[in-house]
């Protein structure tokens, strides 16, 4: 008989709250640990305003106090050097299963950038040549180019 | 609040037969959706087996990478996996997506292995606990592990750097 032995849900839902302000929150769910993080973006310069953490489930004394440690994220750009920042500044320090999370949020909102503004597109162009929209994408935010990996 | 995206991840551990472990990692948001299979077999913890299967992708970016999940099987589940993995994917052709879908698999089996420990370890000497940021109604922390007994887990090879609790001690 096969049984399941561990598993691990991530679930990330980006907002657009009026013309310029993002929110994104995010979930982790597994057999160890339980967290949320949610972040709010300034689209307009793609910088974090915001970020609150909450660990939910955990194993240590010690876990709870990464919340402390990821509010050090604000003022940060959404750029090539993000993920590295998180991860060795946040995740080093805090909990590196929220960094995670935390990379996976701030993608997902790049992400879901490209896709409204991939829909808008093809509803004004059903035939839309997809290198071109890329290359009209990526000349309005340049510091995306080598950020969102689509690969 | 409507959302304008999603983005939903489900990562799996089943045991085969013992000893034999299949992780499935499978990615999807609004506009792309891949699935990803490893089977990974004691004592050595190396991939036998490496599928992909890309469900959907929206803009036809994401390279063929079937010769690169070839060249994953014998690649080891442990130290200097993520160099080895993202030099596999990594190059001109390759993925980084897909490398990070690999590296959460193979990290879920190192989580798999650890319950067990954790799990000895918590019932043993657990501490009870009532946390300020926990509750007010409901807790969802009752026994966590405390800080003389990280110190001895961190001293457990499978355990030590697994996670930031169990560093530099």
């Amino acid at each position: 008989m096969i049984m399941l032995v561990y598993s691990r849900t991530k679930t990330i839902g980006v907002q657009k709250q009026g013309a310029n302000r993002r929110v994104v929150s995010g979930v982790l769910e597994d057999e160890l640990y339980a967290m949320q993080c949610e972040i709010m973006v300034n689209w307009d310069n793609r910088t974090i305003e915001k970020v609150q953490t909450r660990m939910k489930r955990f194993t240590t004394t010690r876990c709870p106090l990464a919340e402390k440690v990821f509010a050090a994220a604000q003022g940060w750009k959404l750029d090539s050097e993000l993920d590295g920042r998180i991860k060795k500044e946040l995740g080093r320090m805090g909990c590196r299963h929220m960094a995670i999370l935390m990379v996976d949020a701030c993608r997902a909102l790049a992400r879901a950038e490209l896709a409204r503004e991939l829909r808008e597109a093809l509803e004004k162009d059903p035939g839309l040549d997809n290198k071109q929209f890329l290359e009209d994408f990526f000349r309005r935010y340049p510091d995306l180019k080598d950020y969102l990996r689509l690969e | 609040m409507i959302l304008n995206f999603q983005m939903n991840s489900l990562t799996t551990v089943e045991q085969l037969e013992k000893g034999l472990w299949r992780i499935t990692a499978r990615s999807d948001d609004d506009l792309f959706s891949a699935e990803l299979t490893l089977d990974v077999k004691t004592p050595a913890l190396d991939i036998r087996q490496a599928a992909l299967e890309i469900r959907r992708d929206a803009l036809g970016l994401v390279p063929d990478v079937s010769g690169a999940m070839t060249k994953l099987v014998g690649v080891r589940v442990g130290p200097g996996m993520t160099k080895i993995v993202r030099g596999i994917l990594r190059d001109e052709s390759g993925s980084e997506r897909i490398a990070d879908l690999v590296l959460e698999a193979m990290e879920m089996l190192v989580n798999a292995l650890t319950v067990p420990e954790l799990r000895k370890a918590t019932q043993m000497v657990g501490v009870p606990v009532r946390l300020e940021i926990d509750g007010p109604d409901v807790y969802l922390n009752d026994v966590l592990l405390g800080e003389e007994h990280i110190k001895l887990m961190a001293g457990n090879p499978r355990m030590k750097d697994s996670c930031v609790a169990f560093r530099d001690l």
